[in-house]
């Protein structure tokens, strides 16, 4: 499958999402509802690590974790089936060496080698749990992740271990997501929640440093924790 | 709430709009020109940056690089080793992509960092086409490794070039002792170099504007020609030092033709023929002119290569030794049986009972430098031969009283080839401090015949004091007594070594043997050391 026929896919959910959002209302009075709060960004990182000349054995990289803004829009469907369209506010990732302590006498591991931002909408089928007017409502969620990365920079550290001025290219990402939630109704239109997602995002990272060219197949595997508050309507 | 979905929504669009932008700018540019001296990425790559501590662990780990830090010395400096690349001319004048090293002192101490004098260095001869003097991560790259250690560890900014026809190079050949290419591209090189360094990873170091010119082997006489291109261009060098070098190349030529073959000559040929073919046209109508038909298939593109020379060797397309073939030739100058009977005994296997000269300790050697299969063509030989005897050079067969000049203008093709590319011609002396250092027993390039004819050639044309000229293999005497006195020693523990059970138990004559096949590589670290020795003085 090429990756235009995924996006064109994604692009169909999307309007889908958008023609729900513009249906009239058959789940409640208030059948949509936004959510802002923190996004707990944890990953788990695989890689065979970096390949291309000059690159010694066991060279590899690692993403920090990071916090940011959480946003959602959600739209009751039916009384138990949620939509959620949920994204980070894009987040500054920094990307860390890890393997040999230098590369040649340049530090490696655990330096800051580069940064990125990145914008990953994720929409969500959610199955939600009990009575609509029950005080704690649980939900489980499955769906699909895209991931798009920009704002590339090899840092000076990045730049030092490359050997020189480095073009960081990130492919973009289309996987699997999950989520199980917890919400908590508040006075008026207001509900709490808590969750925690999981969801597949692999690149291909390529470096271009004066013309040489290293590559690392990245699965992120990032999982997060999310505190946020909604405002149904 | 409608603000607050306006905000999400605008978050959204930005971020979307922003994932559209394009990949990360910040990189080093390619050329658009492709001028003659043009970086072609800018800034360079940088393969490795070592400081002087993992230097020295470096080369300590390894007995060849604890030998060269006892000639070199400690790192005081670490290096910094960038790929450069840049445009140049190939022998006919094409234009094509070389590359080079440009390595870079690096350090906290003024003799490390700032102002910094510039080495250019040209590598000896070199088989293997995917060689790249800038890579100390390549354990073959020992040259590279040798001035790394020599020079740019010491203080030096070291540009090399790796040479038109190898590593990434396009030209389908190497110009092989052309001097105008080869000074032409090590000038290119070092106006590249001079572009890329504010550039670099290490700007901390700059050009003070003293300019030192060397090199090995080839290089030797690549270094000689730069000196003599650069006092031409008006930008003459602060000292030079060509180091073992076929300098007095018509005089060498005609030793080789005359039956004084010199080892490595099978691999020196095709470079030569090929070389001068490109840049001259005169050389041969066809390769079978000149080889025989035993090795003629493919012998235009053999070298350099990919494939190892010893794999050549063994995949029988070249002969090891045998240049010329061991049933020598009648010649019958039409009319003149006198010359005739005169190159056929000049022509004849050295120690032979044909021979005219009595046999030296070097007569062994040349005759292995005749074979069947053998390489060259005897009607080729008889003609280079014929030119050589009617107008000779004042250096060989016979030398001349005073000042050995070249013959006049040659008529044969290669003949003529090595006349141009002879640096007694040209119109010049050196204006500079210049060092020739090499050793007498050198059984490749012959030491008495290159830099001895040099040296008489401008003993009566320069200042006193200017040219100073050393034999590694000497008597210890003088300024670099310690050079010698090192070099002698590091060849008698050579030889010891060899009869030893690690060294493959040879026994004295074979060992022997050893060191000679082994001399002119053995040389290479002591003249460049003392190289150094020279320029720290200016």
């Amino acid at each position: 499958m090429t990756r235009i026929t995924v996006r064109g896919r994604i692009i169909s959910v999307l309007i889908l999402a958008s023609a729900a959002c513009a249906a009239p209302s058959f789940a409640d009075d208030t059948p949509n509802s936004a959510r802002i709060g923190l996004y707990s960004v944890f990953y788990h990182v695989s890689t065979e690590g970096l390949s291309g000349p000059y690159v010694p054995a066991g060279t590899s990289i690692d993403a920090n974790d990071l916090e940011t803004v959480y946003l959602a829009y959600v739209r009751s469907i039916t009384p138990h089936l949620d939509l959620e369209l949920t994204a980070g506010y894009p987040p500054l990732q920094k990307t860390v060496g890890r393997g040999p302590a230098t590369l040649g006498s340049v530090p490696y591991n655990g330096q800051v080698i580069a940064s990125a931002r990145w914008l990953a909408p994720t929409l969500l089928a959610e199955y939600v749990f009990f009575s609509e007017d029950a005080r704690f409502r649980p939900y489980l969620g499955v769906g699909v992740n895209y991931t798009n990365f920009y704002d590339r920079d090899s840092t000076a550290q990045g730049n030092a271990g490359s050997g020189g001025p480095t073009k960081l290219s990130l492919t973009s990402s289309v996987g699997v997501a999950g989520t199980v939630g917890l919400s908590y109704r508040l006075p008026g239109n207001w509900k709490a929640y808590a969750s925690y997602s999981a969801s597949q995002v692999k690149t291909r990272l390529d470096a271009d440093t004066a013309g040489v060219e290293r590559t690392a197949h990245i699965n992120f595997g990032p999982q997060a924790l999310v505190v946020a508050v909604g405002y149904s309507f | 709430m409608v603000k607050f979905l306006m905000l999400f929504g605008a978050a959204l669009m930005t971020a979307a709009a922003l994932s559209g932008c394009g990949e990360s700018s910040a990189t080093s540019a390619v050329a658009t020109s492709t001028a003659h001296g043009t970086l072609a990425e800018n800034p360079p790559f940088r393969i490795a940056s070592l400081d002087a501590a993992a230097l020295l662990s470096q080369l300590g780990a390894t007995s060849s690089g604890a030998e060269l830090l006892q000639i070199a010395g400690n790192p005081i400096c670490g290096v910094d080793f960038y790929h450069l690349e840049f445009w140049t001319l190939g022998g006919a004048g094409e234009t094509t992509e070389s590359s080079g090293a440009l390595m870079v002192p690096t350090g906290s101490t003024a003799a490390c960092s700032g102002p910094r004098p510039i080495v250019v260095y040209a590598h000896g001869t070199n088989t293997n086409k995917a060689l790249d003097i800038a890579d100390p991560t390549d354990p073959t790259n020992t040259e590279g490794i040798l001035i790394a250690a020599i020079f740019a560890a010491q203080g030096y900014i070291v540009v090399a070039p790796n040479y038109a026809g190898y590593d990434i190079s396009t030209l389908g050949y190497h110009p092989f002792l052309n001097a105008k290419q080869q000074s032409g591209e090590m000038i290119d090189i070092l106006t590249a170099a001079r572009t890329a360094l504010p550039n670099t990873l290490s700007s901390a170091t700059s050009d003070n504007g003293k300019l030192f010119v060397t090199g090995y082997s080839e290089g030797g006489h690549v270094a000689m020609a730069t000196q003599r291109a650069l006092q031409e261009s008006g930008a003459p060098v602060t000292a030079a030092a060509p180091l073992s070098g076929p300098y007095a190349l018509e005089a060498f030529g005609d030793a080789i033709f005359f039956g004084d073959v010199d080892l490595g000559s099978t691999e020196f040929t095709p470079l030569l023929t090929t070389s001068y073919q490109k840049a001259y046209g005169n050389i041969y109508s066809t390769p079978g002119d000149v080889y025989s038909p035993t090795y003629v298939s493919g012998i235009e593109t053999l070298l350099p290569s990919d494939i190892p020379i010893a794999t050549i060797y063994a995949n029988g397309l070249l002969p090891e030794t045998a240049l010329f073939d061991s049933t020598t030739p009648v010649v019958d100058i039409s009319g003149n049986a006198t010359e005739s009977a005169e190159l056929t005994a000049l022509l004849s296997v050295p120690g032979s009972a044909a021979y005219p000269e009595p046999p030296t300790a070097q007569t062994p050697l040349f005759a292995l430098g005749f074979g069947s299969p053998y390489l060259v063509n005897n009607s080729y030989r008889v003609t280079y031969a014929v030119d050589a005897l009617s107008d000779p050079d004042g250096a060989v067969p016979t030398p001349s009283a005073g000042v050995p000049l070249a013959a006049t203008e040659p008529t044969q093709g290669l003949r003529q080839a090595f006349y141009k590319n002879d640096l007694r011609n040209g119109g010049w002396t050196p204006s500079s401090p210049t060092l020739l250092c090499g050793g007498d027993e050198d059984p490749t390039v012959f030491f008495s015949v290159n830099t001895g004819t040099m040296a008489a050639f401008w003993s009566s044309l320069v200042q006193a004091g200017l040219i100073t000229v050393l034999d590694v293999s000497a008597v210890p005497s003088g300024n670099f007594a310690a050079v010698q006195t090192g070099f002698q020693a590091s060849q008698a523990a050579e030889l010891a070594y060899y009869q030893t059970a690690a060294g493959g138990g040879l026994s004295l004559t074979q060992a022997e043997q050893m060191i000679v096949e082994n001399y002119h590589t053995s040389v290479a670290p002591f003249c460049v050391a003392a190289a150094r020795a020279f320029f720290n003085q200016l």
